[in-house]
């Protein structure tokens, strides 16, 4: 029986790779996610192996808690070094401070750009713990010598006596080139930027004088590192972790690691979508071979075939084109993978490259979820083909019998809608965080769609004749039987438009949410900053020295001036760790209006070492009420208690859940670096005049910072977002380019479907040209039937997501122009998916297609 | 027999595969259809009857030989042109598969003229519908007609656009005697009332019979051209070439 199903495959090549295809681009996209992570964590454990080398022990500054933005835990004081050569068994000990810096190029701009790779500096270590090998030059000796890693002097073209400016905490200076290294046989570290320098300039430069990042340890001979690991311990305060060096390297490297989670969880909800997709079309396609495939179905079971052979005859089927397609899509994963590399370098994440690492468990995953996928979505056409009679079903004409379900699927589809949408809802409403929060979502997610495309063949016809008409009267018989064709079999024009339904609703559901996004920042910026002139970071999140903000408020023309800064604390009894805000009481109100909800400006003024204010939404939702106490711990490890004195409306996040005076962050969370500085201008100073010369000013000493105008600002605030979109657009369109295989599909098997008719309308006369506008126009309704419920869909999701957010100054923003783009564009994508099947309807020959049996 | 020829087919070969395996449907086909007159087209399976009208209608191509259409050289023309000259001169009637399931009997009817983007004429096609009894059914989709309405809105369809030449495939094959015989009595009355030049080919002796005039095929070549006579004149012609 299998035999005969394989048999059949081979006959209908076109429709194989078609379906195959689906499953092919969401299992590349499955092992592409692995084969890339995995390449890139294979170079950061090597990395972080070859940086530990020659280090037995290894002592850092504890890090109190994980928070959302990877700073780097305070150092700790210098002295500890002779702690720790007094402990028996330590042959030596070295201090060293490793921490970000800005690496100038030859064009003045910060290496790699501000969203790329990196830049660290690095104090240089001695024998054996100096994991540098000098291929030219030697270790810098001197205050202004540096040495630089060999992948970065290559990419810029410096050698031994090269002029290199490096600045840390404080404005760029310039420094000598005396040496090339590399790390062990590594020429870089994944791409960063690395300057050596001295260890007393690296403190200094680093705003860390007396200070130290960590302790590089030799064990004496015949001393175990792990046992030397407690007596280092015991010598220092629990501010301080100890680990073997090999424990280190892979702290390091899983710390490195985790960051990157994020991305494969994301890239691998894309490869999901895309299988949701292909299973649409997958049993689409099926059900339609099913539907033609009836006289033979039933010849067999006249000539003794049971129903489950039948059965077993078209999973048969699905299983070698599930585990064909999956072994393929395994192939393209690697392939995939350099792509994916591309794309997050192109949105400015230069992640490390090396050679592809394809472990077990990415063929595994990848060849199961493929199969699988193939075989449940061919499940339901296959008990269909099971319904199929002997004898009966070898009529000219005759169809399978309808199921029990396909009477009762329009309400059943209406209640695993309502089902979807309570399950969103669910997650939604909860107060908890994590997968109570996304499972109710996703799952919701999976059931809207699934009961949409159930309930939509209701609606295939009423959207089919509005977008039919126009193409009728304008092209006449043509349009008129394209809009006929495609309302001939609802419930496979709806499973077809589904698909694209599905790439739609996530499309625009992105896009409404992304307007939104930039309209609540543009909106909190027009009504609280009332600075003329903004400085921060060019990649938007880094913290810049305060002697750069200082810098930009000597120019002509600036006014007041009022620095914010960032920090995350524990706070006791709650969950998560908000951000928390440094502000000048007294300079704020005169560059950014708070929004409060309880307080005012004479609120700020009470402002002090023992009290905050606090956001209205963290305030809700973590029971802090005004007047409450809150104990925090930093991540420097220092423990406070802070009042509430008022409560804001953190509009889009722009301060921290909970705001400090800049004195109580320097004194507990010892964080003196700024995150934004605003400017109020001196009246009559033009703002594009007085930026370009704070820009020029930085230029010269801080090329890591930017000055922007209010309205600049406003669009450096949304930049990100472009990005992000830009960014999940690539990647749906991933499952869109599937769902327009299916149609592409459902064509070719409609013309198949249709060739005697086709041969009668070219008999009587009917040009080629008037034959592929049937076809074209038949895919253009079926695209705009599926965009158009994608649309509504996604609007939906776009709504009921941001309700939430509304607290939190969410603007709901309708991007009507935008939207009617997608849905010309989907009209496009018709027209493009319509080519080949279109073809081939006009190349039909007549005769063969009129010919009697 | 004065009347001029509107087709005319001279030394018609076709000649299908190749080498050993080569089959000559046509094998010198010489003959001519007067204008306004009623032929069929007569001969046993494999005569070639079906790939003679076929080349006469522009849907196959002759392998050597011409055909004339209304002084029209359709060796001469393309894909396109012979697209048009079936659209505009031509009505069609297959023994199957005759309508578009998913439009109704009137659209059905006028789709020729809708193609070329035309617009039927009122009183014409109301006449046509009323001649072949639809009118009551001018809405109906196929799947609600049964085969003889089925086939008499094919009739309808191949007249309105008022062809030089209508071309019946087995028009009652696939219809029982009485049915069979409406349409074909359409077609007699369409020679007779509108002077339509009609090519019918048929292997029923019965069908033949109503014709003006019989051309009968044998191993692809013209055996016998003929006066249509009585039924039973034409059931003894066809076993004397059979």
């Amino acid at each position: 029986m299998l035999a005969v199903s394989l048999k059949g495959m081979a006959g209908r090549k076109l429709r194989t790779v078609l379906t195959a295809l689906a499953v092919v681009l969401g299992v590349a996209l499955i092992a592409g996610t692995y084969i890339l992570t995995d390449t890139i964590d294979r170079q950061f454990d090597q990395i972080f192996a070859q940086v530990r080398q020659g280090v037995d022990v290894s002592v850092t500054p504890k890090k109190l808690f994980n928070s959302d933005n990877n700073a780097n835990p305070p150092a700790f004081p210098a002295s500890y070094v002779s702690q720790v050569q007094q402990v028996p068994g330590v042959q030596k000990a070295a201090g060293g401070i490793f921490d970000n810096g800005v690496i100038l190029d030859n064009k003045g701009k910060k290496i790699g750009g501000s969203n790329g790779a990196p830049n660290f500096i690095s104090s240089d270590a001695p024998a054996p713990f100096n994991p540098f090998h000098y291929v030219a030059g030697h270790g810098p000796t001197a205050p202004n010598q540096i040495s630089i890693d060999k992948y970065t002097a290559d990419k810029q073209h410096w050698h031994v006596g090269s002029t290199v400016r490096v600045g840390g905490r404080g404005p760029a200076e310039p420094y000598t080139v005396v040496g090339i290294a590399k790390f062990g046989k590594l020429n870089g570290l994944a791409g960063a930027a690395i300057a050596v320098m001295t260890l007393d300039q690296a403190q200094k430069v680093t705003n860390k004088v007396g200070k130290l990042d960590g302790i590089d340890i030799k064990a004496a001979p015949g001393i175990k590192p792990e046992a030397l690991v407690g007596r280092v311990q015991q010598a220092l305060p629990n501010t301080v972790t100890v680990r073997t060096g090999a424990e280190q390297a892979a702290k390091d490297a899983s710390d490195t690691k985790s960051g990157l989670g994020f991305i494969k969880t994301l890239l691998l909800v894309f490869a999901g979508v895309a299988l949701f997709v292909g299973a649409f079309m997958i049993f689409n396609s099926f059900s339609i071979t099913i539907a033609q495939r009836t006289r033979e179905l039933s010849m067999l079971r006249t000539v003794g075939a049971s129903r489950r052979q039948v059965l077993g005859s078209v999973l048969g089927e699905a299983v070698v084109m599930g585990f064909s397609a999956s072994v393929i899509g395994l192939g393209l994963g690697i392939v995939l993978a350099k792509g994916l590399k591309a794309l997050f370098k192109a949105v400015g994440a230069d992640l490390p490259g090396g050679s592809a690492v394809v472990e077990s468990r990415t063929i595994i995953v990848s060849l199961i979820v493929g199969t699988l996928v193939t075989v449940i979505a061919s499940l339901s056409p296959a008990l269909r083909a099971t319904r199929i009679q002997p004898i009966e079903g070898v009529r000219e004409g005759a169809v399978i019998p309808r199921t029990r379900f396909s009477k009762i699927k329009t309400p059943f589809g209406a209640v695993t809608l309502g089902l979807g949408v309570a399950l969103m809802c669910l997650g939604l409403l909860t107060n908890s965080t994590g997968s109570a929060v996304w499972l109710p979502l996703l799952f919701g997610t999976v059931l809207v769609f699934i009961g949409a495309a159930m309930f939509s063949s209701k609606l295939v016809r009423p959207i089919a004749s509005l977008v039919g008409r126009p193409m009728e009267s304008l092209r006449g018989v043509s349009g008129q039987l394209a809009r006929e064709n495609a309302t001939r079999n609802t419930a496979r024009t709806a499973s077809t438009a589904a698909a694209l339904m599905v790439g739609l609703a996530l499309v625009s559901g992105v896009t409404i949410f992304a307007a939104g996004i930039k309209k609540s920042v543009n909106s909190a910026i027009d009504n609280s900053v009332k600075a003329g002139l903004v400085v921060e970071n060019k990649d938007g999140w880094s913290s810049i020295p305060q002697s750069a903000g200082k810098s930009v408020a000597q120019v002509p023309g600036v006014g007041n001036s009022s620095e914010i800064r960032l920090s995350q604390a524990k706070v006791a009894g709650v969950s998560g760790t908000p951000d928390v805000s440094g502000v000048n009481p007294v300079t704020l109100p005169s560059v950014y209006q708070l929004d409060w909800k309880k307080g005012s400006n004479a609120t700020l003024s009470r402002l002090d070492g023992n009290n905050a204010i606090v956001s209205e939404s963290w305030s809700k939702s973590k029971h802090r009420k005004v007047g409450q106490q809150i104990s925090i711990t930093t991540q420097s490890g220092n423990h406070a208690t802070y009042t509430i004195i008022g409560t804001y409306k953190n509009n889009v996040h722009f301060l921290g859940d909970i705001a400090v005076t800049n004195t109580t962050l320097a004194r507990d969370f010892k964080v003196t670096d700024d995150q934004f500085v605003m400017y109020g201008l001196k009246p009559g100073a033009n703002p594009d005049q007085v930026k370009a010369q704070a820009s020029k000013v930085l230029a010269a000493q801080y090329p890591n910072a930017e000055a922007d105008t209010k309205s600049g600002f406003k669009k450096t605030q949304t930049e990100w977002i472009n990005q992000i979109s830009a960014f999940f657009y690539v990647l749906l369109s991933l499952a869109v380019i599937v769902s327009l295989f299916g149609i592409v599909n459902t064509l070719v098997l409609a013309i198949y479907e249709r060739t005697r008719e086709l041969g009668l309308l070219r008999a009587v006369g009917m040009s080629k040209r008037q034959v592929k506008r049937i076809v074209r126009y038949e895919s253009v309704i079926t695209a705009l039937i599926g965009a158009i419920l994608g649309t509504v869909l996604g609007v939906f999701f776009a709504v009921i997501v941001s309700r939430p957010l509304a607290g939190e100054g969410f603007q709901l923003s309708f991007p009507v122009g935008t939207l009617v783009i997608l849905l010309i564009l989907a009209g496009l994508a018709g027209v493009l998916a319509a080519i080949t099947p279109a073809r081939r309807a006009s190349k039909l020959n007549v005769l063969e297609a009129l010919a009697y049996e | 027999m004065n009347a001029p020829l509107i087709v005319s087919a001279v030394d018609l070969h076709r000649r299908y595969g190749e080498g050993d395996a080569a089959v000559d449907a046509l094998d010198g086909v010489t003959v001519g259809f007067p204008k306004g007159r009623f032929t069929a087209i007569m001969g046993p399976s494999g005569s070639g009857k079906s790939t003679l009208m076929h080349i006469l209608a522009g849907l196959d191509r002759p392998t050597g030989g011409s055909v004339v259409v209304d002084d029209v050289e359709l060796g001469g023309l393309d894909d396109k042109k012979l697209t048009q000259l079936r659209r505009d001169k031509f009505g069609f009637i297959f023994q199957f598969f005759n309508l578009l399931p998913v439009l109704t009997a009137e659209e059905n009817i006028t789709l020729p003229l809708k193609i070329a983007g035309k617009k039927p004429e009122k009183a014409w096609l109301d006449e046509l519908i009323e001649a072949v009894g639809l009118s009551d059914r001018r809405s109906h989709r196929p799947s609600q007609l049964s085969g003889g309405q089925q086939q008499r809105v094919a009739v309808a369809r191949a007249l309105l656009t008022k062809p030089a030449v209508v071309f019946a495939d087995e028009p009652t094959g696939n219809l029982d005697s009485k049915a069979g015989d409406e349409v074909l009595q359409m077609l007699r009355r369409a020679a007779d009332e509108y002077g339509q030049t009609v090519i019918m080919v048929t292997h029923d002796p019965h069908a033949a019979s109503i014709a003006d005039h019989i051309v009968v095929l044998v191993d692809g070549q013209v055996v016998r051209e003929t006066p249509a006579g009585e039924a039973d004149e034409v059931v003894e012609l066809m076993k004397a070439v059979a």
